[in-house]
């Protein structure tokens, strides 16, 4: 009993350094800018400059549209395959698992051959137009995260018994996705919309490679041409993940201790 | 039901599918296309013709070693991350710790596996880089030259530590409930049984793990094999890995052959392909025992 | 000396104490069960004689020697799970041997010892099967085999039937009961059920509150409880709140009626209360019926269940249940009627709080 304990112990305090250290490391950085003393310089030269506010209010809106977009894909399609087509649930399922398979890299290289200015959908041939591919693209990146928390919601909420109780009362069908069906499966919708969040904030490679001013390939620019900004870049992006995973946390939680079936 | 085989489509079944005709649009037009679209440009050359000479060119040294470096960055990363977070899952759920580290271990995780991309590359920059923080007080305290050794965090080592911050906590966050499954009575049986700890651990523990270990650390493995943004804003273009060397290829065709891009993209498909059906083989493998 | 010793063991979470001063001496051979509800301190002393669970205070010995130095895998004790516990990626034949394999017998020693355990709880055609392919009755025979295979000193089973369904529980049972006097081996059982406890055991310990109310034979238990739990717990007496009219005649007032006890009520003062219990089947509702006491009372209610007539009858505020064999000629009693019970003043017990 005594060596499991020990070891117990043992393996946490190598997990601990292991995860705090970076992170000591990367605060300890972030204040050297002034030289002989610590100084919070490196986040005031990251809040004034203006490409910062840019790329991260770009990615804020992106983040947005994902989060709204997708959601009005995923919810009725979780809902729908719950309620008319649950042969189809393996086939849905395993689809919503493709992107933790197919590298993002290959999907995005996969739309510029497909979607560029030649094309039958020219979607790069505008800036208009790229942002909205941008922003597909990222519904795809997050499309396994979000359908699982909402359907995990549904099957914890059964829709096909809600669904039948609001037709018996006479409501037409907007009625009962809006009315019904989204505001009980809110808990999901939440927790898939802050890791969504999470996620494209800090994404990199389909940014880079459609070429939008998002906050990615910002973070990449910044780290390859600064010293200390990048370290306070990496507190605050650790700090949106904290605060993404952390509501995600809550939201759960919070939905756990609601009675959801007596 | 009356719609298992219809003569004709009647009208309920087209509703039925019209239902989920959005979602799968969308699968198609920007998961699956896209991707059969490098595929297919595989085995093709620019002019159309069928040919196996892209794929047969991935076996050209640069390629390959690019391949392996890939290979080995992430079964190094996969391996460190499953071991350290094996035993860190096994201390939270069977080390007999307080309660609340469990709870705020498992949150932690869900933080750091997402704290992945190019902030995870200047956090380790910060702390193993030159000046870094570890490196300095390792100079300053110890004397000890750390870069004297040989180390560098913009080589196949750093970048496999790099990658191990997010590696862990995700095993730990698949390897948990597994443990949770574990019943306290496999290990009182073996006990009055006879068996010591380690036969335990040996003759049953392992084995019943063994699925879901060597498919979180397949899992693991993938992941580490996609990602290209912390090793971009790490090493530049200087390591050279399959993900970076796409990359480059996307950004100005440095292979000088688009469908030999095509044929890289397909062997990272095939490559995390593999490793998450064995995932999936082997999970479902591990429930079937731990119904 | 006897075989198993436990003596004054005591055992404490915290602040709670969960089993206190438990005293029993279990002879070589004997099936003795372990009865009472859920928390009453009957599983942990189980998990103290395995080892899981160290006794605060207290001593258990198997044939003389102490086993609080020894561990859980020197003891040599075979016991058996309520939710099987088999080892699921193992066969059949694996899981019996697994105590074998552990103790480095020879391969050819193990295999006819697993065979003839097999055959013991007959499922040598399943052998190669895995525990998720065997229904639930299936599995715990394998985890009895599994247990008895390395000829254990002491068989420990802790409420190995409450996981199954009602017919397989009551075969089972049987089988285990016959392999254990087949074997003649040391047997321990835990258990909730009453019934299970009467129909297997050679002695019962009926628990309440971390001690042994009774220690005794399931027809002591049945027939004679000590305690009014012990007399509520098993089986369906009646407990009848009843007053002391004579101390020195031995007559208590029960409603209306006033009746000689055969138990010596002892230091107690006319006005007490006392406990008395009645076995349903002991009344009769006709008056030449064997007896010699009669009591009074109102029908509550009467129920046909078919072999047997249950009628419940109002004796001082207590309701008071008595069965009533059916017969073509039998006249079922109507609720608000008075109806007369006849009985032996020996079936009137009196019992502990």
């Amino acid at each position: 009993m005594k060596t499991s304990k020990i070891l117990a112990w043992a393996s946490l305090a190598v997990g601990l350094i292991y995860f705090f250290v970076p992170l000591i490391g990367t605060l300890e950085f972030s204040l050297r800018m002034r030289r002989g003393a610590y100084s919070l310089d490196a986040y005031s030269t990251v809040f004034s400059d203006i490409q910062f506010r840019s790329t991260f209010g770009f990615s804020m809106l992106m983040a947005l549209f994902t989060i709204i977009f997708g959601m009005l894909l995923v919810v009725p399609t979780a809902y729908w395959v719950r309620l008319r087509l649950p042969q189809m649930r393996p086939v849905v399922e395993f689809i919503t698992l493709l992107p933790l398979v197919i590298p993002a890299i290959v999907i995005v290289f996969g739309y510029l051959r497909l979607y560029n200015s030649s094309s039958f959908i020219p979607f790069t041939g505008s800036t208009q137009g790229t942002n909205v591919l941008l922003v597909l693209s990222y519904m795809t990146l997050s499309l396994p995260y979000m359908y699982r928390s909402v359907d995990t919601a549904m099957r914890a909420i059964d829709v096909r018994t809600l669904t039948e109780a609001a037709e018996i009362l006479g409501a037409k069908w907007p009625t009962i996705l809006f009315r019904c069906i989204f505001p009980n499966v809110m808990s999901g919708v939440l927790s898939g919309a802050f890791i969504t969040f999470a996620i494209v904030m800090g994404e990199f490679t389909m940014a880079a490679l459609l070429n939008r001013p998002a906050f990615g390939p910002y973070l990449q620019l910044i780290g390859a041409n600064r010293a200390y900004e990048p370290a306070a870049l990496a507190v605050i992006a650790f700090a949106i993940t904290w605060l993404s995973m952390g509501l995600l946390q809550l939201v759960s939680r919070f939905s756990k201790t609601a009675p959801l079936r007596p | 039901m009356s719609t298992a085989f219809p003569s004709f489509i009647d009208r309920r079944t087209v509703v039925d599918w019209l239902g989920i005709a959005p979602f799968m649009i969308f699968a198609l037009m920007f998961l699956i296309v896209p991707t059969l679209y490098l595929v297919m440009g595989a085995f093709f050359t620019p002019d159309g013709d069928l040919t196996f000479n892209n794929i047969a060119d991935l076996f050209t040294p640069s390629i390959l070693s690019a391949y392996w470096i890939s290979i080995r960055v992430s079964i190094a990363s996969a391996l460190g991350g499953a071991v350290i977070g094996f035993f860190l899952a096994w201390a939270i759920v069977l080390g007999g710790l307080p309660g609340w580290i469990r709870s705020s271990l498992l949150t932690f995780s869900g933080v750091a596996s997402n704290f992945a991309g190019v902030p995870l590359a200047f956090s380790f920059l910060a702390t193993l880089g030159r000046t870094g923080l570890v490196t300095v007080l390792l100079r300053d305290w110890l004397g000890f030259n750390l870069y004297g050794t040989g180390f560098n965090i913009l080589s196949f080592f750093g970048l496999t530590i790099t990658y191990m911050f997010f590696q862990i906590p995700l095993m730990v966050l698949i390897l948990t409930p597994a443990l949770d499954g574990m019943k306290k009575e496999w290990r009182e049986a073996s006990e009055i049984l006879g068996a010591s700890t380690w036969q335990y651990w040996r003759m049953v523990a392992l084995p019943i793990l063994w699925p879901s270990l060597m498919g979180t650390t397949l899992l693991l493995f993938a992941n580490a094999f996609g990602a290209i943004a912390t090793a971009y804003a790490l090493t530049g273009s200087s390591l050279n890995i399959v993900p970076i060397l796409l990359y480059a290829q996307i950004r100005g065709d440095v292979l000088h052959n688009a469908n030999l891009g095509y044929a890289l993209a397909l062997g990272m498909i095939v490559i995390t392909g593999i490793s998450n059906v064995l995932y999936i083989l082997l999970r479902m493998r591990a429930e079937r025992w731990q119904k | 000396m006897s075989f198993l010793v436990l003596n004054n063991i005591k055992k404490s979470f915290g602040q709670t104490q969960v089993v206190k001063d438990f005293d029993m001496s279990i002879e070589k051979g004997e099936f003795v069960s372990f009865l009472g509800p859920s928390g009453c301190g009957k599983t942990t002393v189980l998990r103290m004689i395995a080892g899981f669970e160290t006794p605060s205070d207290g001593t258990i010995s198997i044939s003389g020697k102490d086993q609080n130095r020894l561990k859980t895998n020197q003891r040599n004790i075979g016991m058996v799970f309520q939710a099987y516990a088999l080892f699921p990626n193992m066969t059949v034949a694996d899981n019996v041997a697994f105590g074998l394999k552990v103790a480095g017998k020879p391969k050819a020693e193990i295999d006819t010892r697993v065979k003839e355990m097999l055959k013991l709880i007959s499922l040598e055609h399943l052998a190669e099967r895995y525990p998720y392919q065997m229904s639930g009755g299936q599995q715990q025979r394998v985890a009895l085999a599994r247990a008895l295979a390395p000829k254990p000193q002491v068989l420990l089973l802790d409420e190995p039937l409450s996981a199954l369904d009602a017919k397989i529980r009551v075969s089972l049972r049987e089988e285990i009961r016959q392999i254990q006097r087949q074997l003649g081996i040391t047997t321990v059982f835990v258990t909730h059920d009453q019934e299970e406890a009467l129909s297997i055991s050679d002695r019962i310990v009926v628990m309440n509150a971390g001690r042994a109310d009774q220690i005794g034979t399931p027809f002591e238990i049945y027939n004679r409880p000590a305690t009014r739990f012990v007399a509520s717990f098993v089986g369906t007496l009646n407990i009848i709140e009843a007053t002391v009219v004579d101390p020195a005649a031995n007559t208590v007032r029960m409603g209306d009626n006033v009746v000689t006890l055969r138990d010596s009520i002892g230091a107690m003062k006319s006005g007490d209360k006392v406990s008395v219990a009645l076995r349903p089947e002991a009344g009769s509702m006709s008056d030449t019926a064997k007896g010699d006491t009669t009591i009074t009372g109102a029908v509550i209610s009467s129920h046909f269940l078919g072999s047997v007539i249950r009628t419940k009858i109002d004796i001082g505020g207590n309701p008071v249940s008595f069965d009533t064999f059916n017969a073509p000629d039998v006249v079922q009693p109507q609720p608000g009627e008075t109806l007369s019970l006849r009985f032996m003043a020996s079936d009137l017990l009196l019992v502990r709080d």
